[in-house]
């Protein structure tokens, strides 16, 4: 038995904590690439606005596009509602009125977290604090994860956790894909190719599939074969292809899921629709990014109306 | 060495008046005695960390908004002896014995009306009165299921009642809490001497709750139960979630249920709607449901009235229940168990001048600076004047209230409540306590092994409340060797 209002609490605290997560491991890997590009390759951090939408918020606070305040935007602002640090206050709003339900170490958990984003996230900004700030957040998401594994009951409330995270994290590698491998097959500085392979290893950092990668794919070398890894890999929790399946199998659990299912499916067969070596263009990647986007929005909203749909019943 | 200091001429509850440990405390009193404050210190630093950890909070409300703060804890225990202790459990079930007796009668033929024990007029007056319960029969004759009274030691070291809160009362989870922190801070002194558990509160709550389902569930289903909030906005929101979670039971909130046309209960879930069998409510009766109290909540049920007429669904506590949640009938609870217990209240009260009668108004006003003077339906400690303390405005304007509004007055000598050794500003300092034990009324009465000791932090203030300050400390029963 799970509340419908307590289901929609649970979906939007794992999409924000996710968020939060996929938001941190980008800003590091960025940070961490920057440092490596030679200065002829002007640092882009103008792309993580792309990555992570808001860029009108931006906009209209900020005079320029440079590393603090994309930072601080990205990672500190409290006005910025994609923040990592107002993504974890929302996660832990969303919570706090679900605390009956989850494992009680996991709300510690969540106020830990919550705690190292209030104390930490100012001093987030400073390339030289950035790094360790963003692995604390990183790590204690992962802590909290790991206490819902292990002691949660694969019940619906589990069930509407995993199929938040899922929707967000499928949706943030989409978004990587299309602004970060974007930039590499589209115009580019003169002599930047010289960089293309750390580039499409920072592409692979950002999602932290670059190891993975690797082993997976020993003799497979250039473009097509790290889209086709990020799209297509079921076996590799980052790729758009394990997060869909996910979201597959957590709706199959749930009552009543037919028209989740359905766009679960449309999904999957936009996904295997075409050869990753077509996706060598920046504009045929960025419309398969597109379609996926949408598609994954369509699943997200017909979940929201199965589940939190407050009017579907008399009153 | 952390010294134990006491107020001359009052009650403490550690050391007595030689600075002699009592009995049951003799066991913390030497280990607080061999401590560095320093350490001590260092304890209460780490408590502090795990209730920020544990998100242990409470909200206050300045100007319209509510902050969360941390929930506050003094590591140093109060201590009761058991067999003193067991005492004080008698007379407590003793008292809501009489006290849902009371409320029963109330809403069926008055009896003690009809008897003269009770003044009419003040049922007449009554804000708790609730005409929609009269002729209601809750399971077991019980209204006030779940009731929280505040006990306060003078200095002659008598334990008086100091008032009944039967609406619903919050605490229950502080207290648990309190003693989950205070294990890890004296973890030593549970392997020495035998504290007496409080663990089993929740269970108690949750059995209580489900047996005031309809009996005509039995071999049906087993009854579902639900913790009904206001919201994560509400001071207690801790609380509630803090007890659903521990009884494994939803945590609704209005929005979440609704009424239909046969007057049957039904939560909004993911499969479609599911049946509601008994309420725990944690809102007030005006709230509960706007078709038939306030019209304006957001927070209630509509048609929650009308299941429960219908027997559909128990509600604890049962609407109405407050009508003995006020100052001034609480002055004849001795009159209840005398009345309907044939018995003598094993518990006191403390005297109080019900300013509804002319005699005693007369020496009210005469002796207001000795009194403390309380309206009949606040609380939290607000709305209360402190005669000694207060200013000759304050004092006036609460005499003008009262001759204006006699019947809902009344006028207590002023406690010299206990104190109990208290980590402040770097000592050990005397600060004040009362005691708010839990007792749960169904088919049996249940009541907490000890209760949650609240402490006025700031030196001299007799005021606990957690809203204007108050903190709290883990109170031990142990029994007596």
């Amino acid at each position: 038995m799970l509340l419908s209002r307590v289901a929609e609490r649970l979906y939007w605290a794992a999409r924000y904590l996710e968020r939060a997560e996929g938001t941190a491991r980008i800003v590091r890997e960025h940070s961490n690439v920057i440092v490596d590009l030679p200065l002829t390759i002007p640092p882009n951090w103008d792309n993580l606005l792309g990555i992570t939408g808001g860029r009108e918020g931006f906009d209209e606070r900020y005079d320029a596009g440079d590393e603090v305040s994309i930072v601080s935007f990205l990672v500190a602002d409290p006005l910025n509602p994609g923040s990592v640090y107002s993504s974890i206050g929302h996660a832990r709003e969303n919570l706090r009125t679900c605390r009956d339900i989850l494992p009680a170490q996991a709300w510690n958990a969540v106020n830990d977290l919550y705690l190292a984003a209030v104390r930490g996230a100012a001093d987030g900004i400073q390339r030289r604090h950035r790094s360790r700030f963003l692995e604390k957040v990183i790590a204690e998401h992962q802590r909290l994860l790991g206490i819902l594994t292990t002691t949660m009951s694969r019940d619906e409330a589990y069930t509407m956790l995993r199929l938040g995270r899922h929707i967000e994290r499928g949706d943030m590698v989409t978004r990587v894909l299309d602004v970060r491998a974007g930039l590499l097959l589209g115009e580019r500085p003169e002599r930047a190719e010289l960089y293309d392979d750390l580039q499409w290893s920072s592409v692979l950092r950002c999602l932290s599939a670059l190891q993975m990668y690797n082993r997976r794919s020993a003799s497979g070398d250039g473009a097509a074969e790290v889209i086709r890894f990020i799209l297509g890999e079921y076996t590799f929790p980052r790729s758009v292809a394990y997060c869909l399946a996910g979201v597959q199998a957590s709706a199959r659990e749930l009552p009543r899921s037919e028209s989740v299912m359905a766009a679960c499916r449309a999904a999957l067969a936009e996904l295997s629709a075409s050869d990753p070596a077509m996706l060598l263009d920046a504009d045929e990647l960025h419309n398969k990014a597109d379609r996926l986007q949408i598609l994954i929005g369509s699943i997200s909203d017909r979940i929201t109306g199965a589940y939190f749909g407050h009017t579907a019943w008399p009153s | 060495m952390a010294d134990l200091r006491t107020l001359p001429l009052l009650w403490d509850e550690l050391v007595d008046a030689h600075g002699n440990p009592r009995p049951a405390a003799a066991a913390l009193v030497e280990r607080l005695r061999s401590l560095d404050i320093e350490e001590l210190q260092q304890r209460q630093g780490l408590a502090e960390v795990d209730i920020l950890a544990l998100g242990i909070t409470f909200t206050v409300y300045h100007d319209g908004q509510g902050t969360d703060r941390a929930w506050p804890m003094d590591i140093v225990p109060r201590v009761i002896g058991a067999s003193e202790w067991a005492q004080i459990e008698r007379g407590l079930k003793q008292r809501l014995t009489a006290l849902n007796r009371f409320i029963d009668d109330v809403y069926h033929d008055r009896r003690i009306v009809a008897d003269g024990v009770f003044p009419d007029e003040l049922l007449q007056g009554s804000v708790n009165l609730r005409t929609e319960c009269v002729g209601m029969s809750p399971k077991f004759g019980v209204w006030a299921h779940i009731c929280g009274s505040d006990l306060v030691r003078d200095a002659d070291g008598v334990v008086y009642v100091l008032e009944d809160n039967l609406r619903v009362p919050s605490g229950a989870s502080y207290l648990l809490q309190n003693r989950a922190i205070s294990k890890r801070a004296f973890a030593d002194l549970f392997e020495l001497q035998s504290i007496l558990p409080v663990d089993d509160y929740t269970d108690q709550l949750r059995r209580l709750l489900v047996s005031l389902a309809s009996d005509e569930l039995q071999g049906v289903r087993y009854p579902q139960v639900v913790v009904l909030t206001p919201g994560v906005y509400n001071s207690a929101y801790f609380e509630h979630a803090f007890l659903a979670q521990q009884m494994g039971v939803p945590l609704v909130e209005g929005a979440d249920l609704f009424v239909d046309t046969s007057d049957r209960v039904w939560m909004r879930t993911i499969d479609g709607p599911k049946p509601v069998d008994v309420i725990y409510r944690r809102l007030d009766d005006q709230f509960l449901d706007p078709e038939v109290f306030r019209k304006d909540s957001h927070l209630g049920v509509p048609g929650v009235m009308r299941a429960w007429h219908a027997g559909n669904v128990a509600i604890a506590n049962a609407p109405g229940a407050g009508v003995a949640d006020d100052k001034v009938v609480y002055a004849w609870a001795p009159d209840f168990i005398r009345y309907y217990l044939d018995e003598e209240p094993l518990l006191p009260n403390v005297p109080t001048y019900r300013c509804l009668y002319a005699d005693e108004l007369a020496y009210v006003i005469e002796h207001a600076r000795e009194l403390v003077l309380k309206p009949a339906n606040e609380s939290g400690g607000y709305g209360l004047t402190i005669g000694s303390v207060a200013t000759e405005d304050q004092l006036d304007a609460a005499i003008e209230a009262i001759k204006a509004d006699p019947r809902n007055w009344v006028a207590q000598p002023i406690l010299q409540l206990s104190t109990a050794p208290t980590l402040c500003a770097g000592e050990l300092a005397p600060r004040h306590v009362d005691l708010r034990p839990f007792v749960l009324s169904g088919h049996e009465t249940y009541v907490t092994m000890g209760g949650l000791t609240r402490v006025a932090l700031v030196d001299g203030s007799l005021v606990v409340n957690s809203s204007q300050g108050g903190g709290s400390k883990d109170t031990w029963v142990v029994e007596d060797s």
